[in-house]
């Protein structure tokens, strides 16, 4: 048994190594019940991160969906299509200042981190994808990971976030479903580019949408609307 | 008939083309919407060109429908952006939505529509250039002058609530240059700049953009004269740090001049030489044989009390030169053993002067078809003296071939023709001696090294005298094998036994010639272990004639009236000598030892071999 032991202790040596390196990445955040002083710091922190993250993905996204359209479908009028196309219509986003100031923190928080849930399963299955194509276009792969990747740690920001401003929030798991999978997977080239159309608009979108959403919050909640 | 009805319509048409062409009324061209803004995310204006105006007053309407409505809405505002543009308000704009409008352009001639345009505000936005910007130098005492600019962002933009979000960059020249010098200022309102041209007139400008959007025009520039006194202080520090420098450097190149050497060695330590025990190359390299073999452990190199044993007592001449040459070669064979072996004519290691023609003996070739090598020329050159001749030819035959095995620096083996043809003990110098001795390294070494050394001065000595020469290699032989046999270490090489285990042999001297030759005789000792007892002579023989007596027991020895030499002898005193012409030559031969300074080596007539003696001419 000693053979087989070996490798096997080799791996949890390593496993062991690993996680220790990894928990140290992991910063502890405090709890702040009582919205101390000492909180809003470590709450500004959090959401100057989540901005710079949320900045970053709608970067990314714009250049994908650049890259996309110069390659694949520029001057054919795909837009017109892409009209009523975005699988997270149907969440109640405000469209302006006004509306946005309306709604209330809690209600803001909940809605991004919604979106956010939303984009997970779309994002996989756009990276699964366009690694099965036949000639990956590089770029668009290696944004499309990057943004996958961005999306989940801000979603755990954002959850973090919401767990120090809103502690007594419930989970709520509700979000729109993606059902666009079996269109991007289309025998036809028209319509399959018109999926992968759709959801790269949809994502330069939703992903300014939830960076100005951050913004906002970030004057409301930290500097209290005087940024 | 047809015909002409036809060329008559076709006239008409082309009649009334005509006329509406001189009329210039047509219907309006296509329009087209070419640009849609949003300074602040909270209201749009698009501009469309119009087409071709028909001659006609042309009508222009935009209407649009948003994504999700289905519902057509005309512009709101046509003035606001001027003409051709159409305005949309603070609550017709819509974030994140799409946007489908068209421009209708409509005259009396008809009406012709824009192709549908797709405007999502998210992406349209560019703000207006910043406001106020201001610039001025500011010259603190204690601190470097800069330039100071200030500028605001452009109105209607929400910056406090986060709606908006703003980043900034200037720019600045001197007034003649040809580039702009850019730099990005965030999302700050003011800016500084060190480094400037004092004297010199510059332009400044700013613009600013949304975090996603277009960058705003250039605000207009702003001119600023810097003042000649802008004293840029960088030149002080440098100074300083140069003089630091230099002085430091020169600690340095101090420091190394001083202890340059010992910094050397101990960055680089000097590679250690071989170092071999008790040998000192340094010694060896100036020659000088006395220190060289102190510093081997050559004790006492004038042979002492030990030594005295190998020395032989006296001198038989004898004048059967084959008998003696017999037992030579007897004494040879079993002493060595190896002699057939070593006959071999392997007479090139290393003996390059030995190889000079000047040693060579064609005499010793001549009668012997072997070519050796090692004859003493002079020795040879005897005709009329057969014996000697003899004495040779047979050495010859014996030497031939033996070449020294060392001969390490040495070209003395011009000296020892004898010697050499002792394959056992072949040594061409004192160097080589030495060198042998450097090998074991052992003390029976040492012992012998000193006999074969003074066997080998006492060789050189002789070299002038052919007739010395049968008696020194006499006794060089019978040191030679006496070393041989005490001394089985030598050099590692079998070839170069510095000393078999063979006991010296003692010579007597058989007969003086005329000539004063010396026709030598092995001493006959078949059971003798104990080569170092000095036996007295039991037969007559002849000796060299004592002349004189010197101050301290010193006998003079004369051979030849024609050459006067002086021989030292010490004379024990323990002995009496019986026969001062006799036994005193032996005796005081044998006993000749451990006080060198007042031999002296006889040259011409008899020779007499005495290495302690020989010890001391050499000196």
């Amino acid at each position: 048994m000693n053979i087989k032991g070996s490798p096997w202790k080799g791996s949890l040596l390593l496993l062991l190594v690993s996680n220790l390196l990894l928990c140290q990445n992991v910063a502890p955040l405090p709890i702040c019940p009582g919205g101390a002083a000492r909180c809003q710091v470590t709450l500004r922190d959090l959401f100057d991160r989540a901005v710079v993250l949320s900045h970053y993905i709608h970067n990314l996204s714009s250049e994908m969906f650049s890259e996309f359209d110069k390659r694949y479908t520029h001057g054919r009028g795909f837009i017109t299509r892409a009209i009523n196309s975005c699988h997270t219509s149907s969440l109640p986003t405000p469209e302006d200042k006004e509306q946005a100031q309306q709604i209330n923190q809690k209600d803001f928080l909940s809605l991004i981190v919604s979106i956010l849930r939303s984009w997970n399963e779309p994002l996989y299955h756009l990276v699964t994808e366009v690694r099965g194509m036949e000639e990956a276009p590089e770029a668009i792969l290696s944004k499309a990971v990057e943004i996958e990747e961005q999306t989940k740690r801000l979603l755990e920001g954002m959850e973090l976030i919401v767990s120090q401003v809103h502690p007594e929030t419930k989970e709520n798991e509700i979000y729109p479903v993606w059902t666009g999978l079996p269109s991007l997977q289309m025998a036809d080239e028209e319509s399959r580019l018109s999926a992968y159309y759709n959801l790269l608009h949809c994502l330069r979108r939703d992903s300014h949408k939830i960076d100005n959403y951050l913004k906002l919050l970030k004057c409301r909640i930290i500097h209290n609307n005087n940024c | 008939m047809k015909e002409n009805v036809i060329s008559a319509t076709v006239f008409t048409l082309l009649l009334f083309l005509n006329t509406c062409l001189l009329n210039g009324q047509l219907p309006p061209g296509k329009p087209e919407i070419f640009k849609c803004r949003s300074p602040n995310k909270e209201t749009f204006t698009c501009w469309w060109r119009p087409g071709t105006d028909g001659g006609l007053p042309t009508n222009y309407s935009l209407t649009y429908h948003r994504e999700g409505e289905t519902l057509m809405h005309e512009c709101p505002d046509y003035i606001t952006g001027g003409p051709n543009s159409c305005h949309f308000g603070k609550q017709y704009t819509s974030m994140w939505r799409t946007y489908v409008m068209m421009v209708n352009a409509t005259n009396q001639m008809g009406s012709s529509f824009s192709d549908e345009l797709y405007v999502d505000v998210t992406y349209i936005v560019q703000p207006d250039p910043p406001l106020e910007l201001t610039v001025e130098v500011k010259q603190p005492e204690d601190r470097k002058p800069y330039l100071w600019m200030k500028w605001s962002p452009p109105t209607l933009i929400d910056l406090k609530t986060g709606w908006f979000t703003l980043l900034y960059e200037i720019r600045l020249k001197p007034e003649k240059a040809a580039e702009w010098e850019t730099h990005f200022a965030g999302q700050q309102t003011e800016f500084k700049i060190l480094s400037l041209h004092p004297g010199q007139k510059y332009l400044v400008q700013v613009r600013c953009k949304p975090d996603h959007g277009y960058w705003s025009a250039w605000s207009p520039a702003t001119f600023i004269q810097i003042p000649s006194d802008f004293i840029m202080n960088d030149t002080t520090v440098w100074i300083s740090v140069a003089v630091l420098s230099a002085v430091i450097c020169l600690i340095i190149v101090w420091a190394v001049a001083l202890k340059g050497y010992s910094m050397v060695t101990c960055i680089f330590p000097p590679v250690p030489g071989p170092k071999i025990k008790g040998f000192d190359a340094h010694l060896l390299e100036k020659g000088k044989s006395e220190e060289l073999l102190s510093a081997l452990g050559c004790q006492d190199f004038p042979p002492t009390s030990d030594y005295e044993d190998l020395l032989v007592e006296y001198l038989e001449v004898d004048d059967s030169e084959d008998q003696h040459l017999m037992s030579v070669h007897s004494k040879e064979h079993p002493s060595q053993g190896m002699k057939p072996t070593y006959l071999d004519p392997d007479t090139d290691s290393g003996r390059g002067s030995c190889d000079s023609p000047s040693l060579l003996s064609e005499k010793c070739e001549e009668p012997q078809a072997n070519p050796s090598t090692f004859y003493d020329p002079e020795v040879i050159e005897k005709p009329e003296n057969p014996e000697t001749t003899h004495t040779w030819d047979p050495q010859c035959i014996s030497m031939e071939g033996k070449i020294p095995y060392f001969h390490a620096g040495g070209s003395k083996c011009s000296t020892w023709p004898l010697i050499q043809h002792n394959p056992r003990s072949s040594y061409h110098n004192i160097t080589d001696v030495c060198e042998l001795a450097v090998g074991p390294a052992d003390a029976p070494a040492t012992l012998l090294d000193e006999a074969g050394k003074d066997a080998l001065k006492s060789s050189q000595t002789i070299k002038s005298r052919e007739e010395g020469k049968a008696a020194q290699q006499r006794e060089v032989d019978s040191f030679h094998s006496k070393t041989d046999q005490d001394t089985p270490w030598l050099l590692p090489q079998e070839k170069t036994p510095f000393g078999s285990a063979k006991p010296l042999d003692y010579v007597e001297i058989h007969k003086v010639n005329k000539d004063g030759a010396l026709s030598l005789l092995p001493k006959q000792r078949e059971n003798s272990g104990q080569p170092e007892k000095p036996r007295a002579p039991e037969n007559s023989k002849e000796y060299a004639k004592v002349s004189g007596v010197m101050d301290n027991n010193i006998l003079v020895l004369v051979p030849d009236p024609h050459a006067k030499n002086v021989a030292c002898f010490e004379e024990s005193a323990k002995e009496a000598p019986p026969s001062l012409e006799q036994n005193q030559a032996e005796k005081d031969l044998a006993n000749c030892t451990a006080t060198p300074s007042k031999c002296r080596i006889q040259l011409g007539g008899l020779d007499y071999l005495d290495p302690a003696c020989f010890t001391h001419s050499f000196h």
